[in-house]
């Protein structure tokens, strides 16, 4: 079909422009901007995935964040594994914990899941700063090994990731897994009636969108080479919810564009510093009133029908 | 013993005045209201700003805080959550940008020092060999008896029939004549200035910083699943037992754990009995 | 012939209202079977026992021989019982085609090849094809229920409960919508069970009639009979309401 070579070719490009962009302006300032973004681009586009198919939102992502960080940066410090066996880890427990919170949350109504999540990540929060001499309080973890020592090298391996990790998903949504989240949205109970095992679906992708933001966080882990309590914050999981509005609700591939745009646009608003976070909430603001539908995905539409309608 | 007793009195009444505002805009607009906690924050600060920057005796300066919070709420229902009225996480959504800009805003005036809310009290009482704060005692009763005149006012009151029917169901009120939205606006104005009450009776003696919102309103949350949503009386049942719940743990194991009581309470309360304690709403 | 269904001593207390009451009765496959009663006379919540969505006080209900009791409802469905709603509940924000899509999707693995295809055949066979990429919120109510239909077929049900089909729907709707039940029936040898207030079409589609009042069954047999079914008259249209027993009279 007509689209999906269209699709296919924006995926190209957009892969090309990302991995061009430090060769062309080159300095490491640039390449550490853009880890991060690629890196919140995981974070969003697992969020995503399951949040914006079932609409259920979940305000403690940053617990699946924060679980993966913790795990990688205690394995690598504490146990002296490699940071190739972290990754992997920190998806198995991020996974742990979404069974755990997600068999008694899931089945709530929107806005108490969404709520039921953000305490959960508040009560991690405070158990890293209670447990401080087994997680260094405030302080975190330090001293992580890179896992990668270039930092080109680094980027691209968190950009492959990303490109991976967004395929997957999009792959999982375009497939009749995705049909039956969007359907749990529309309306559970006839779910249920068509023989279907919604709670089944409903944890199950709540386990893979907690999976791939823990591999985010592992990353992330070797990235900063430190992790604290700041990661379990109620800030990060609204930061990521803005940049999955941006970018398109349910899309998967838009918030990949929303993570970037706004990464890079607090950065390029530096000078302002304190007034970043409220450069995020108030756009978030102003999407819920005036862009629902978001920036990015709706854009990407409306620009391949114009080129399908020139054929 | 004694000390339980009273801090705990305490602790819970100051919980009451947060939970029953959060559980009055929820009960009757269906709005959970994440900004809360802002309301709370906004009090404390609001006192702090009108006493120590531009020097007004404690009284009118806490005075004219809360009725500032109060028309800062209305507005901020009026203007940012009416809109999105058709959605519940819609309106999560933008009450939770409104306590990020809220926070944003007050670090960028106040930095990030602990601020002085000054107390109206400085005396400390002993009662029954305890030393207690004059402060906290004043917090106590005041608490009791805002709550209190509420009750009276709700009961009562001609405007209190209207906000219990617009409570019951909003279009019908409207059919007979009650201006439902006008109603919404009052009830979040007046759940606004409790909660900035708490925070002007309860500044000088918790910490006051941009951050103070979210543990007031995890907790009012807490109290509000627990004493069931849009249950004024369930709320205070369950800000008594939060309250003590926090102290004893305070006492027996240590501060830090008490944050978890409240959060921890909630999720089980969500899992075996998401209606609450009186709760007629349940949570699924 | 075995019984496809069949329930045995049903009851369903909610607080103090006895909603169903020691109900029994059996369905024989290629039945096509009415249930008929006033409002509030427990005919939904039957469906809703039936379909396991809520649990009952005493009873069993055995389908294909084996006990639906405890059964989650996605169980019951896979096993082959599928349900239509009074109101029309179809998946919105999708298209027609992945509404009929996901409604197959609950049933076993081996049944899941050709869904496409089968999604596609059973819209034709509902007059939907043309809008199948249509967006649910587009469509009329009377399409709205043949879409209803065509998802729950996409399940190979044995078993179909309909709630209430017509409502909601003129005259013409009601004759096509009929018609097109009767030709499912016929084709795919199911077995349908069907509430309906609708007497007039209600009657020339159904082989067997169950009546039920306040939460009993009141009368059971051929529709002529159990519409002249004294007890059937009394509850159902009242007594002294001539408009009503003249409509009993035509049907």
């Amino acid at each position: 079909m007509f689209g999906k070579r269209i699709d296919f070719a924006g995926a190209l490009g957009f892969i090309a422009f990302m991995a061009a962009l430090p060769l062309i302006f080159g300095g490491n300032y640039l390449i550490g901007v853009l880890t991060v973004s690629v890196i919140y681009g995981i974070w969003a586009v697992s969020w995503d995935f399951m949040s914006g198919l079932t609409g259920r939102e979940n305000f403690g992502h940053s617990l699946f964040i924060g679980v993966g960080a913790y795990t990688a940066g205690f394995l690598n410090t504490t146990f002296g594994f490699s940071g190739w066996w972290s990754l992997p880890a920190a998806m198995v427990m991020a996974m742990v914990f979404a069974l755990v919170i997600g068999v008694p949350t899931l089945r709530l109504k929107g806005p108490y899941f969404a709520l039921a999540m953000l305490s959960g990540a508040v009560i991690m929060q405070r158990l890293m700063l209670i447990f401080w001499e087994q997680t260094g309080g405030e302080e975190g973890i330090n001293g992580i090994e890179p896992l990668i020592r270039s930092q080109l090298g680094f980027y691209y391996f968190a950009l492959a990731a990303l490109v991976l990790v967004t395929a997957l998903l999009l792959a999982l949504a375009r497939s009749h897994w995705g049909l039956i989240l969007r359907a749990v949205r529309g309306d559970e109970a006839t779910c249920q009636a068509a023989g279907i095992n919604v709670t089944f679906y409903k944890i199950a992708s709540l386990m893979i969108s907690a999976a791939f933001a823990g591999a985010g966080g592992a990353i992330y882990a070797h990235y900063q080479l430190q992790v604290s309590p700041q990661l379990f914050a109620i800030v990060t999981s609204i930061t990521i919810i803005t940049m999955v509005y941006v970018g398109g609700m349910a899309s998967i591939y838009g918030p990949v564009g929303g993570a970037i745009l706004l990464v890079l646009l607090t950065e390029l608003l530096r000078n302002f510093g304190e007034w970043r976070l409220m450069i995020y909430s108030c756009t978030l603001i102003l999407i819920l009133f005036f862009l629902p539908n978001g920036l990015i995905a709706p854009t990407w539409r409306r620009m391949k029908s114009m080129l399908a309608g020139r054929e | 013993m004694l000390e339980i007793l009273i801090h705990g009195a305490v602790s819970s009444a100051i919980y009451a005045m947060l939970a029953v505002g959060f559980t009055l805009i929820f009960g009757v607009a269906r709005i959970l209201n994440l900004a809360h906690g802002s309301f709370y924050a906004l009090g404390a600060y609001g006192a702090y700003f009108f006493t120590a920057q531009l020097k007004l005796p404690l009284l009118p300066a806490a005075l004219l805080a809360i009725a500032l919070v109060a028309l800062f709420g209305v507005v901020v229902e009026r203007v940012l959550v009416r809109p999105m009225r058709r959605s519940q996480l819609a309106v999560l959504m933008i009450t939770l940008a409104v306590a990020l800009v809220v926070e944003q805003v007050l670090f960028l005036t106040f930095g990030s020092e602990y601020r002085n809310v000054p107390a109206f009290v400085e005396t400390k009482f002993t009662i029954g060999g305890v030393d207690v704060g004059g402060q906290r005692l004043l917090a106590l009763g005041v608490s009791v008896t805002l709550i209190a005149l509420l009750w009276i006012f709700i009961q009562r009151t001609r405007l209190g029939s209207a906000i219990l029917a617009v409570s019951q169901d909003p279009e019908a009120a409207n059919y007979m004549g009650i201006p439902s939205d006008r109603i919404f606006s009052i009830v979040m104005g007046l759940s606004a200035a409790l909660a900035a009450a708490a925070g002007v009776l309860a500044g000088p003696f918790l910490t006051v910083q941009p951050t103070m919102w979210l543990l007031p309103i995890v907790k009012a949350f807490a109290i509000v699943i627990v004493g069931g949503l849009g249950s004024i009386p369930g709320s205070i049942l369950a800000a008594l037992m939060l309250g003590y719940a926090e102290t004893i743990v305070g006492y027996l194991i240590s501060t830090s754990w008490t944050e978890i009581v409240s959060v921890l309470a909630t999720l089980l309360m969500l899992v075996f009995r998401p209606a609450g304690i009186f709760g007629k709403r349940a949570a699924f | 012939m075995s019984a496809l269904l069949e329930v045995s001593g049903l009851n369903k207390h909610f607080g103090g209202l006895h909603a169903v009451r020691n109900v029994s009765f059996s369905i024989a496959p290629g039945e096509i079977v009415g249930i008929l009663g006033p409002n509030g006379a427990g005919k939904t919540t039957l469906y809703n026992l039936l379909t396991g969505f809520i649990p009952p006080d005493s009873g069993s209900i055995v389908f294909k021989g084996r006990s639906l009791r405890g059964l989650a409802p996605y169980r019951i469905a896979g096993l082959g019982i599928s349900r239509t709603f009074q109101l029309c509940r179809p998946f919105v924000g999708m298209t027609v085609f992945e509404n009929v899509v996901v409604g197959g999707l609950g049933a076993h693995g081996s049944d899941r090849v050709d869904l496409d295809a089968r999604a596609l055949a059973l819209l034709k066979q509902v007059g939907l094809l043309s809008k199948e990429q249509l967006q649910v919120e587009a469509l009329s109510y009377g399409d709205q229920r043949r879409l209803e239909i065509a998802r729950a077929l996409a399940a190979k049900p044995a078993l179909l409960l309909l709630d209430e089909p017509f409502a909601g729907l003129g005259s013409g709707e009601i004759t096509d919508l009929s018609a097109l039940i009767r030709s499912v029936h016929a084709e795919q040898g199911l077995t349908v069970m069907l509430i309906e207030h609708k007497l007039h079409e209600f009657m020339r589609l159904v082989g067997r009639v169950i009546a039920l009042d306040f939460g009993e069954i009141i009368a059971e047999g051929a529709p002529e009979d159990i519409v002249r079914h004294a007890a059937v008259i009394e509850a159902y249209i009242g007594r002294g309401d001539e408009q009503a027993e003249e409509q009993a009279d035509a049907a």
